[in-house]
């Protein structure tokens, strides 16, 4: 089902948290809300549950405006980042309570919470108390109480963040799963943008109360708005890099980079250079000294304090013999230097 | 069911009892602080009477004799019931040849009224018998009942009392309660007023010094301990606390009075026995002293071993690998962390201490004399349990007045180490 | 920490200090069922007759007392049932809640919380006569249950602050009202408050002395303490064999849950509140 947020304000006492912001999920797509803490995803995500009141604008599920409908009367699905199971039910009976809240018969209600449990594959473990159960199986029991009423939407509250790096792996493909064969529309509000690309068919990339972009993983990678968008993704993160454009692009420490094509900006630029297009396999221009080499197993990275000031960084296939204080003169990928005006818009 | 109905419900039955047992305590505490209420007159109200044995404290409220005199006979009036009681105790006849020809009528003086009964067709004729007859028909306030202020004045103005008289009567013969700020004013006059204020400073300071003093020692030490030897004191300690006040002092009147423990001890040595409670003042303190100190120390004791008991060990584990000894480390590690339990259980406690009297109430009552009788002792005794008894609640609630101002006063300080953010913010489900 | 080889100092210390108390809990037993021995701290035979209160009234115009017991009982326990009845349900609207003035009545119960309430009890005497309920046991149960309700609420607002928010937001959302959010979802988490709550208040009706000494004077509603106070006002000769038994007899609750609950006990008083 699809879900629109029109115009959506929110104001805790005299401070705005989120301006007429719009958003819409289509049916059927996982969305995320992405953006570093404070940024007003979670705020978003309590005014979709119901559980805060808008201050203005409007929501919709599909054709059914719910702006004052409470949280009890939506079909909104939660996962929360504690999964909130109650401790004093078994895990059927958790996955149940949403069913016996509706009066559902027994023997349905049982049939139905076998249906969810093969699903999230905990068969075998309906049994058992919160306390029983380890992180992952937790958020297996979560998912299924939230899904359980078939719901419009499903929200996910940073659902990973409470897992060891292991399991983040596995349930991450699993939660995608899980969305894909049911078809629901979810909403995964998070922090951590590899969770996001990963998961997501489309991300929101918030800041101060505001969506800055929106766009599959793929474009907000290759193609960000702004220069917040681009530091944000990227892991290793993206270098930056002051100059100023005329003939050619002049770095601050005086070295000079061809002008990519297509930029037309003169004047006060900031050059930003993912660490994957740049090293040695892309020819020379940038010369430097290697200030710090981390192995990472499959690759390292090396950071390089360019002649005359200024920090780049490299990733590159482990196995490279570079040391620390070897001096480099390295190229840049054609066509994938990312300009930005002084107020941190694309060029 | 949205969560301003549902809190609502929940809130009431606990906002009514607070608002009977609490509020209403506290306004009335002041109202009757301003009454002369006590045992004789009563708390509902009362009516106006002045009985013969009062006439005699008259003339001290310089109420002319002329005045007395009038109360007692104002005249003599032939009414209905004075010729009912006539007609029981002498002859019909008379009473109805008298009602015919003299109803309504006064005299001034028994001996006109008199005159009047020898000459009747039916008179009544011994002199003895005209005098109690004449009696009858006297008019007199004493011993008479009125319901209102209106009433008494009204009557007062029939005998003809000078009417300089008829407010202090009238205040003198009201059997209820008034406004007054005598109490207050007798309050400063006084000499005990002063005496309890320096009691009850001293209890206080020198129970919560040796609660605070006592109770950090018992923390501290029991934390350093081996588990079971600190566990044993720590259940020592603690009873104290839970143990019932009345069979706790008992515990201390054996240890203390002439037939108890330390009177059957010294007797080994030669020393007479003696209450070592009750001797002098000074034993009457110190008795009150450790027994109030024992069950603050005993809180004082939970409060700072839990407070302990928060601080990190790799704190402790880091100050002994930096080489500090046992006495440093409580010094520059533990003591500074406790800075916060402490204020709390001072001001906790000072309120507690200003305003309890349970466990001198049960030791020592408030002597010998009036030695140990503390403030909150000295209301309660003024009001509810004094020997003399007639209980001057409006008096006591005087007393009562001044430590609820302090009470309020300490408890809104109080309010300061609770974080106000955290009383602001909203709860996170908004419905 | 690891042993010190000067502990024995401290014990020393904390042993001198603690053997007043540990001489009176000892005797306080010994004394009760052991015939006095005048001038002499060696208890002499074993004897019950200090018991004798249990089977024959000690002097006329006393009550017995399996009516004062059972005075006690009803006063404790209908003033721990009413105070955790009406703390459950007020501490979970101040803890979580959307309603007007809330922080007022968090501020107010604060100030409450720590209002010493003996200094209103003349008030409270004449209310109590005003309203009819002077010398019942109904007056001193619900006087006693009033006064103790901000530390309850208190209690209740802290055990209901632990609970995680999520779980009350996962309920709302699996569409359960409010009501049966708090019934289902979240009272079964504060059972231990709950419990830790009955069991103070119990201990501190069955221990309460002033109240019933003032509000309830008459013989009819004497409860243990003011039986036990007026056995030893009213005996000239400090039978302390005889107040040791009623004062055994009268501690029995209190020592049973003090053996059970030591240590739930001491967390709860230790967590800077009132008791």
């Amino acid at each position: 089902m699809e879900l629109r947020l029109e115009n959506f304000t929110k104001r805790f006492g005299d401070v705005t948290v989120i301006e007429n912001m719009d958003l819409t999920v289509n049916s059927g797509e996982m969305m995320a809300l992405l953006g570093p803490s404070g940024c007003g995803k979670s705020t978003t995500l309590f005014a979709i549950c119901g559980i805060h009141k808008m201050n203005g604008g409007a929501l919709y599920f599909g054709d059914r405006d719910v702006t004052t409908v409470s949280a009890q009367g939506r079909s909104v699905g939660v996962v929360f980042q504690n999964y909130a199971l109650y401790p004093h039910m078994t895990a059927e009976q958790n996955i149940g309570f949403p069913l016996k809240v509706q009066r559902m018969p027994k023997a349905e209600i049982r049939r139905e919470v076998e249906r969810l449990a093969d699903l999230v594959q905990i068969g075998n473990l309906l049994d058992r108390r919160p306390a029983e159960l380890s992180g992952g199986q937790q958020q297996r029991v979560a998912l299924a109480r939230a899904m359980i009423r078939k719901p419009d939407v499903l929200l996910l509250d940073e659902p990973l963040a409470n897992l060891d790096a292991k399991l983040r792996l596995e349930m991450r493909s699993e939660i995608r799963r899980i969305q894909r064969e049911t078809g629901i529309t979810a909403i995964l509000v998070t922090h951590d943008q590899v969770e996001a690309m990963s998961m997501c068919d489309r991300i929101a990339l918030m800041r101060d109360g505001k969506i800055v972009q929106l766009d599959t993983p793929e474009q907000m990678y290759r193609n960000p708005q702004s220069q917040f968008v681009a530091g944000f993704l990227g892991n290793p993160p993206i270098s930056f890099l002051p100059a100023r454009a005329d003939a050619s692009l002049t770095l601050a420490n005086g070295q000079t980079i061809e002008r990519p094509p297509g930029l037309e900006a003169m004047g006060d630029v900031v050059l930003g250079i993912r660490p994957e297009h740049f090293g040695p396999q892309h020819g020379t221009g940038l010369k430097g000294k290697v200030v710090f080499v981390e192995p990472q197993g499959r690759e390292e990275l090396v950071d390089v304090r360019l002649d005359g000031g200024g920090d780049i960084r490299s990733i590159l296939p482990a196995g490279d013999p570079i040391r620390p204080g070897e001096t480099v003169d390295w190229g840049i990928a054609p066509g994938t230097i990312l300009a930005f005006g002084p107020n941190g818009d694309r060029l | 069911m949205t969560s301003r109905m549902l809190g609502i419900g929940f809130l009431s039955p606990a906002i009514i009892s607070v608002c009977i047992f609490f509020l209403l305590p506290v306004l009335l505490t002041v109202v009757f602080a301003f009454t002369n209420m006590s045992t004789s007159t009563g708390i509902m109200g009362g009516d106006y009477r002045i009985n013969t044995e009062q006439l005699r404290s008259l003339p001290d409220l310089d109420v002319s004799e002329a005045t007395v005199e009038r109360l007692e006979t104002a005249g003599f009036q032939i009414t209905e019931a004075g010729l009912t009681a006539l007609a029981d105790q002498f002859s019909k006849d008379t009473a109805e040849e008298l009602r015919e020809d003299y109803l309504g009528e006064t005299f001034e003086s028994r001996r006109d009224l008199e005159r009047v009964l020898k000459d009747l067709d039916e008179p009544i004729r011994r002199t003895r018998d005209r005098k109690e007859a004449a009696d009858l028909f006297a008019v007199t306030l004493i011993g008479e009942r009125f319901g209102t202020e209106e009433e008494f004045r009204a009557a007062l103005g029939t005998t003809g009392i000078d009417a300089v008289d008829h407010d202090v009567l009238t205040e003198f013969a009201y059997t209820g309660w008034t406004w007054t700020t005598d109490n207050f004013s007798l309050l400063m006059e006084l000499p005990s007023t002063l005496r309890y204020a320096a009691n009850t400073a001293f209890y206080v300071v020198a129970t919560l010094t040796f609660n605070i003093l006592f109770g950090l020692f018992l923390a501290i030490s029991t934390f350093y301990l081996p588990g079971r030897l600190a566990n044993t004191f720590r259940a020592i300690w603690f009873l104290p606390r839970i143990l019932p006040p009345v069979l706790y002092v008992l515990m201390w009147n054996w240890f203390t009075w002439d037939n108890g423990f330390i009177a059957t001890v010294m007797g080994w040595f030669g020393v007479p026995a003696k209450n070592w409670m009750m001797h002098t003042s000074t034993h009457a303190w110190t008795a009150i002293v450790l027994i109030n100190g024992f069950v603050g120390a005993s809180l004082g004791m939970i409060l700072f071993s839990s407070a302990i008991k928060a601080i990190p060990t790799s704190m402790l584990y880091a100050s002994e690998v930096d080489g500090a000894n046992r006495w440093q480390q409580v010094r520059y590690i533990i003591l500074p962390q406790m800075r916060w339990p402490i204020l709390f259980m001072t001001s906790y406690q000072t309120l507690s201490l200003l305003t309890s009297f349970e466990y001198i109430l049960l030791a020592t009552d408030g002597g010998p004399g009036r030695s140990t009788e503390v403030w909150a002792l000295a209301a309660f005794h003024t009001a509810l349990n004094n020997y003399g008894g007639n209980l001057q609640y409006g008096f006591g609630a005087a007393y009562a007045l001044v430590l609820v101002f302090i009470g309020i006063a300490l408890s809104v300080a109080y309010l300061r180490f609770f974080n106000f953010k955290e009383l602001l913010s909203k709860p996170r489900i908004e419905q | 920490m690891t042993a010190h080889p000067r502990i024995w100092h401290l014990v020393l210390i904390l042993s001198i200090f603690s053997t007043p108390l540990v001489i009176m809990y000892v005797y306080q037993v010994i004394d009760s069922i052991a015939s006095p021995d005048p001038g002499s701290l060696i208890p002499g035979e074993i004897d019950l007759s200090n018991w004798r209160f249990l089977w024959e009234r000690i002097d006329m115009g006393r009550p017995s007392i399996w009516m004062v017991t059972f005075n006690t009982f009803i006063f404790a326990s209908t003033t721990a049932f009413l105070v955790t009845l009406l703390s459950t349900t007020a501490g979970y609207a101040l803890s979580r809640l959307d309603m007007p003035g809330r922080p007022y009545f968090l501020g107010g119960l604060i100030i409450l919380h720590a209002f010493p309430t003996i200094t209103l009890i003349i008030a409270i005497f004449i209310i109590l006569q005003f309203l009819g309920l002077f010398d019942t046991l109904l007056g001193i149960i619900l006087v006693k249950a009033a006064l103790e309700l901000p530390f309850g609420v208190w209690i209740m607002k802290g055990f209901y602050d632990t609970v995680p928010w999520e779980i009350e937001m996962a309920g709302v959302q699996d569409g359960a009202s409010r009501f049966r959010v708090w019934w289902e979802l979240v009272l079964p988490q504060v059972k231990p408050g709950l419990a830790a709550l009955l069991i103070i208040s119990f201990l501190s009706g069955w221990s309460e002395f002033v109240l019933p000494l003032v509000l309830a004077p008459g013989s009819s509603t004497q409860v243990l303490s003011t039986y036990m106070n007026a056995v030893i006002q009213d005996d000239a000769s400090a039978d302390f064999g005889l107040f040791k038994a009623i004062g055994m007899f009268y501690s029995i609750p209190v020592i049973v849950i003090y053996l059970v609950f030591q240590k739930q006990l001491m967390n709860i008083y230790g967590g800077g509140t009132k008791g």
